[in-house]
């Protein structure tokens, strides 16, 4: 991986210059509602991005899968239907400022989106972005990246990451894509730069492996052997079954399908985000639901990111941001369940279930 | 074109099947779709009104009959009753054809015992046909069919061919109070029916498709039969958005509705989690 040194005032000369080359640039600002909180918008001066603060509130995960967009257009004419197909080519843009647990979502969530049928639309998004990831400093005791394979130092869906020096940034240039944003910008960085660099990413990594220990392989072989172990129907009793943990997860990919109305005759198909925590999501039209209660919905999250995603790619569908503990209103702890599910599964065999 | 556009086809034939239950016949407005288009007994597709949205049925027209694609579906929720408003002549969406397929090249040379429920015809109506238009080059077979009341059986029409047919051992059941004065069929249960029709799993498969019910109870008098769970056929059906396993909701533990199936033995769905 080759690097450079950037500057902070170079960094913002090139995001100035992208800007005025109308090139979209995203970037952690102070959300309007709430000044303590984050969240990635297209800013219009490199002064309005607030980098290393904390964690934006939500992922990277809308600005590729919006929580709503039109899939194509429809209008009834005498003939028959027209319908008009919606472009997946958009303009290039760059994300500054991503933490690395986000950009790491997007690399799982691709898998997925290119897994036998491409999805033009995602893709469409991610062929035009550049992500520049900078190391995560603002971990608190919800995070758990390093039990999940990441880090806050992970450069996984990242074109480049960006390290805190003295006085500027190393850049590592992970991709093409991140080598051409810096083409023209930079210089050769020092030895002391490389050393410091490489002491804040082990600094910051020592942060936040105390908080969960690496998840075994064998976990994912585990939970699919112990689909009915009773702990499933007790873990899910704070569940609301709301969804606020899959809108917030940089994995979660779920979506809807459905028709809008503009008029009599012409309209849109929609994608919805959705979630396999709330009670329809799998009900069939003659009222059977192959997930009736909480427990089975909840059981899906944890098999899914666990264990059915790791089964078919070998990796686990999620990042470790914590998002969906923070924000669960019933007081889900992820890190804490899966310490418990991994604990069940190291246990003595005739503990671990049936 | 983005995975999610569907092709646009023209309903061309509307058959009432049932007071509920209704079959399109379907043909691609574009010619060179219609020329490339193919699929296999048993996948599936996301047929949509447009306006109302899509919904997801199984092509029950066999593949050997070219240019048109049929499909069965019962109007119980708001893509269905959409569908049910519609007129000769209308345009509908179709996405597909989407997931696996029965094992046809497998069964030729060999007997096949089929076994359906109610609107549960629709997808193994495709494999016996089929099998029908290729009638050479498979061995004897058996359709046990039934539904809850006479009223409730499916393509009527073609129950009476198949019962002419000297190739074809046709048995047709209703459950008890479900028969009419002149019913000439069996008034019974499926795995009744199934008892008293099939005599040997030697040499046979078995498709089987209707509702939980019907098949967690059959299923036992297969295996006591003899067929071993690898040459039981069945499809399951689970909710749908996407058809291309993205959307997320169909899945049975690991298992992919969409992907991995809708086709399954009855030895592969012995090995699911028990969430279907």
């Amino acid at each position: 991986m080759t690097h450079k040194f950037l500057s902070h005032q170079e960094l913002a000369s090139l995001i100035g210059q992208l800007l005025a080359a109308k090139t979209r640039v995203i970037a952690p600002v102070r959300a309007k509602d709430d000044s303590s909180q984050l969240e990635y918008q297209p800013i219009q001066s490199p002064d309005d991005a607030t980098f290393g603060v904390r964690l934006p509130r939500r992922s990277l995960k809308e600005f590729f899968l919006p929580p709503t967009e039109v899939l194509l257009h429809y209008k009834q004419t005498k003939a028959g239907v027209e319908i008009r197909e919606v472009p997946t080519e958009v303009p290039p843009q760059v994300i500054f400022g991503a933490v690395p647990c986000d950009a790491a979502g997007l690399a799982a969530v691709d898998k997925v989106m290119n897994w036998d049928y491409r999805d033009e639309l995602w893709f469409g998004r991610r062929e035009a972005t550049t992500i520049v990831s900078f190391l995560c400093n603002t971990m608190d005791a919800t995070c758990f990246c390093t039990a999940v394979g990441l880090g806050p130092e992970s450069s996984t869906g990242s074109d480049a990451l960006f390290v805190p020096v003295e006085d500027g940034y190393l850049a590592y240039l992970v991709t093409p894509k991140g080598e051409a944003l810096l083409q023209n910008h930079g210089t050769e960085a020092t030895a002391t730069m490389l050393a410091d660099a490489e002491t804040s990413q082990r600094e910051a990594r020592a942060k936040v492996e105390p908080n969960l220990a690496a998840i075994p392989v064998e976990f994912a072989t585990w939970l699919a052997s112990n689909f009915d172990h009773p702990v499933w129907k007790t873990l899910a009793l704070r569940c609301h079954g709301c969804g606020a943990c899959a809108a917030m997860c940089p994995t979660c990919h779920c979506f809807d399908i459905v028709d809008e109305h503009i008029s009599a005759d012409e309209g849109v198909r929609r994608r919805n985000w959705d979630s396999c925590q709330t009670g329809l999501f799998t009900v069939h039209s003659s009222g059977h639901n192959p997930r009736a209660s909480q427990s089975e919905r909840f059981r899906q999250r944890i098999q899914h990111k666990f264990s059915i995603y790791p089964s078919r790619f070998g990796e686990i569908l999620c990042t470790g941001c914590g998002r969906c503990s923070r924000g669960c209103p019933g007081g889900m702890d992820l890190p804490s369940i899966v310490g418990e599910l991994v604990a069940l599964a190291q246990a003595k065999p005739e503990a671990g279930g049936q | 074109m983005n995975i999610y556009q569907p092709h646009l086809m023209r309903i061309r034939e509307i058959t009432d099947e049932t007071i509920d239950t209704r079959t399109l016949k379907l043909e691609f407005e574009d010619p060179g779709v219609a020329e490339h288009f193919q699929f296999s007994a048993g996948q599936f597709g996301e047929y949509s009104v447009f306006g109302e949205g899509e919904s997801t049925f199984c092509i029950a027209s066999p593949p050997t009959r070219a240019g048109y694609i049929e499909c069965s579906f019962k109007a119980t929720g708001k893509v269905t009753q959409a569908l049910r408003r519609l007129d000769v002549g209308d345009t509908v969406g179709f996405r597909g054809p989407y997931g696996n397929h029965f094992p046809l090249e497998k069964m030729k040379g060999h007997s096949i015992v089929f076994i359906a429920g109610g609107i549960g015809l629709a997808p193994v109506r495709a494999v016996i046909w089929n099998v029908l238009d290729l009638r050479d080059q498979f061995k004897d077979l058996t359709i046990v069919y039934g539904a809850r009341s006479v009223g409730d059986l499916v393509y009527k029409r073609e129950l009476e061919q198949w019962a002419q047919r000297s190739d074809v051992k046709l048995c047709l059941a209703v459950d008890p109070g479900g028969q009419t004065p002149d019913w000439k069929g069996l008034v019974a249960r499926i795995p009744t029916a199934v008892e008293q029709t099939v005599a040997t799993a030697e040499d046979t498969f078995a498709v089987i498709c209707g509702p939980p019910i019907m098949i967690k109870f059959t299923l036992p008098v297969l295996e006591k039969l003899g067929f071993p769970g690898e040459r039981i056929y069945t499809t399951l059906e689970n909710r749908m958005k996407c058809g291309l396993g993205k959307c997320g909701r169909c899945n049975i533990g690991p298992t992919y509705v969409c992907k991995d199936g809708p086709v399954f033995t009855a030895a592969q769905m012995r090995n699911l989690p028990q969430e279907f």
